[in-house]
């Protein structure tokens, strides 16, 4: 009888534990439900931020550690609580910097970003997770920044940053935060900072290498004050491009962390007036003293040209990207596509197939029977590469019976720097070079991954 | 800087570290006294692909902008002369 009795006992306390693991559950499910984000693809108008007059108990332990600091104290926290801060770009710097400062309770986050998270972002991109390829990446960066502090308001942004929108939008944020990746976007930000009078915390990376500056803060200089023109697309490498350690964006995203919640919370910024540079190789850093506000500064001067918002892809000469854009320097009987040289392969026409990509590109990934040498040593006329392209062109032709020229294929990895090359083979055919056809394989290696060879590797 | 000897020591940060194959290197018989513009200059002369980054990059002299133009500088040994491309990354 005693037996039967704890027996039951024992099943209803069973049962009654997974009641209690039901409602939690269900609890769970229904705040989450609450939360789904408005991803917003336009600029609208904000509710003003309420201002907290006092911390309540879960925010007094929450921040607790960084209240016992007499820099932040009760009062820096709560200034931090009353501010709102646009994010512009959700990528290797925006993510360290959303994370931290929602982690320290800032107010409000915008966070604005056009594309969407690609398995080459997640070395640096760390608040997206690999379940979020092909989410919009501001979705994704607020979700992520939801789970860690549901306390923060956050309004994800899919949409460009154009002169149409950046005023009204940046209008409705205490501090701008630029995380972009390309130079026309730099301008616009740091114009529409100046114009709407907000500070601009602006990092850049690219490689081994950052950089951090205040801009219009304090009188210290915007961004066209220390760079009033924009410099030859040309000459500029993004990351797509050039590379980047995803470590180096995650330390300047979290030094821009640093000085949003400095400025934030009342403390004020150090980089004023200053550029920090960060080289990671040798773990140096450097800091300049700038020069204050310009007076002749076309936007932020004593008789500004700059009143309003301008074209700014006109204004620099390139798309508000970092992608790859693709050059058209060549006409077209100078160009064969990846399926025609395909074509050209199994004729097995004798032929000289030259990849003028960096050498720790062609580790990455080459067609076997390619000649490699960079570009560069081409532009630089490389005497030891000169004569081995003279070398093997000479080869060709001695085995082409029939005479003419050797054709000699150019690809790199998307098309571009091939078109350079063959312009630059076409100069030297006949005179530093034997005579040869030189044409360019369209589109690059990445173009016979995709239409000729599939399980040739992209990157 | 971490060179000893005598003379300037030149940085170069990201984009003119590629260009000119250096991250820092000593400058002896420097004139104590020039222009920013011919200080340039000088860099250029030793390393023609610099001129890429004519007008878009910062000059700085002890850790202190300088404008490229006429305004003189002057330099002594053991001062540092650091040149900053942009970065546009992110
Ligand atoms: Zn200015």
């Amino acid at each position: 009888m005693s037996e039967d009795v704890s027996c039951l006992k024992a099943q209803l306390e069973e049962k009654e534990r997974e009641i209690a693991a039901l409602k939690n559950k269900l609890s769970l499910l229904e705040k989450s439900q609450t939360l789904v984000l408005d991803l917003h693809d336009k600029v609208t108008p904000l509710t003003p931020l309420r201002a907290k007059h006092a911390l309540s108990n879960e925010d007094i332990m929450r921040y607790s550690r960084q209240l016992l600091l007499p820099d932040l104290g009760v009062r820096g926290q709560l200034n931090l609580s009353k501010t709102s801060v646009l994010i512009v770009g959700c990528g290797g710097l925006g993510c360290p910097l959303a994370q931290y400062l929602a982690a320290a309770g800032i107010g409000r986050l915008g966070l604005l970003d056009y594309d969407e998270v690609e398995l080459s972002n997640l070395h640096r991109q760390v608040l997206h997770g690999e379940e979020n390829q092909g989410q919009a990446k501001a979705l994704s960066a607020a979700n992520a920044v939801r789970r860690l502090n549901s306390t923060v308001e956050c309004v994800p942004y899919h949409l460009q940053l154009s002169p149409e929108n950046a005023l009204q939008l940046i209008q409705q944020y205490d501090i701008v935060a630029d995380c972009s990746d390309n130079v026309p976007t730099r301008y616009l930000v740091s114009d529409a900072c100046v114009l709407s009078g907000k500070p601009l915390v602006s990092a850049s990376a690219l490689r081994m290498d950052g950089q951090l500056t205040v801009y219009n803060y304090r009188g210290g200089p915007c961004y066209r004050c220390l760079y009033p023109a924009p410099p030859p697309p040309e000459t500029v490498t993004n990351c797509s491009d050039g590379g980047v350690l995803g470590v180096v964006p995650g330390i300047m995203g979290c030094f821009q962390a640093l000085e949003v919640i400095k400025i934030a919370s009342g403390q004020g910024s150090s980089f004023g007036q200053q550029l920090l540079m960060f080289d990671a190789q040798d773990a140096r850093f450097r800091s300049i003293k700038l020069r204050p506000r310009q007076a002749g500064c076309a936007v932020c001067g004593e008789e500004p040209s700059v009143t309003q918002l301008v074209d700014y892809e006109a204004f620099c000469g390139s798309a508000a990207t970092d992608k790859c854009q693709r050059l058209h320097l060549l006409s077209r009987d100078q160009r064969i596509t990846a399926q025609d040289y395909k074509s050209i392969l199994d004729d097995a026409g004798p032929h000289l197939l030259l990849d003028v990509r960096p050498l720790v590109e062609v580790d990455i990934c080459h067609l076997p029977f390619s000649l490699n040498i960079p570009l560069s040593s081409l532009e630089e006329r490389k005497s030891e590469h000169l004569q081995l392209l003279r070398e093997r062109v000479g080869q060709l032709k001695r085995q082409m019976a029939g005479g003419g020229r050797p054709p000699v294929y150019v690809i790199c990895k998307q098309g571009n720097d091939s078109q350079k090359a063959v312009q630059l083979l076409e100069k030297m055919s006949g005179s530093e070079l034997d005579h040869v056809t030189v044409k360019d394989i369209s589109g690059g290696l990445m173009a016979w991954a995709r239409t000729v060879d599939p399980t040739f590797p992209q990157y | 800087c971490n060179c000893c000897c005598p003379g300037v020591c030149v940085l170069y940060f990201a984009r003119s570290a590629e260009l000119t194959g250096l991250k820092e290197e000593q400058l002896v018989a420097v004139p104590t006294e020039l222009s920013s513009r011919d200080l340039w200059g000088l860099l250029l002369q030793r390393h023609p692909r610099l001129s890429l980054l004519q007008d878009h990059v910062v000059l700085a002299i002890r850790q202190q902008f300088v404008a490229i133009g006429d305004q003189l500088v002057s330099l002594g040994d053991g001062d540092e002369v650091a040149v900053v491309p942009p970065l546009s990354g992110g």
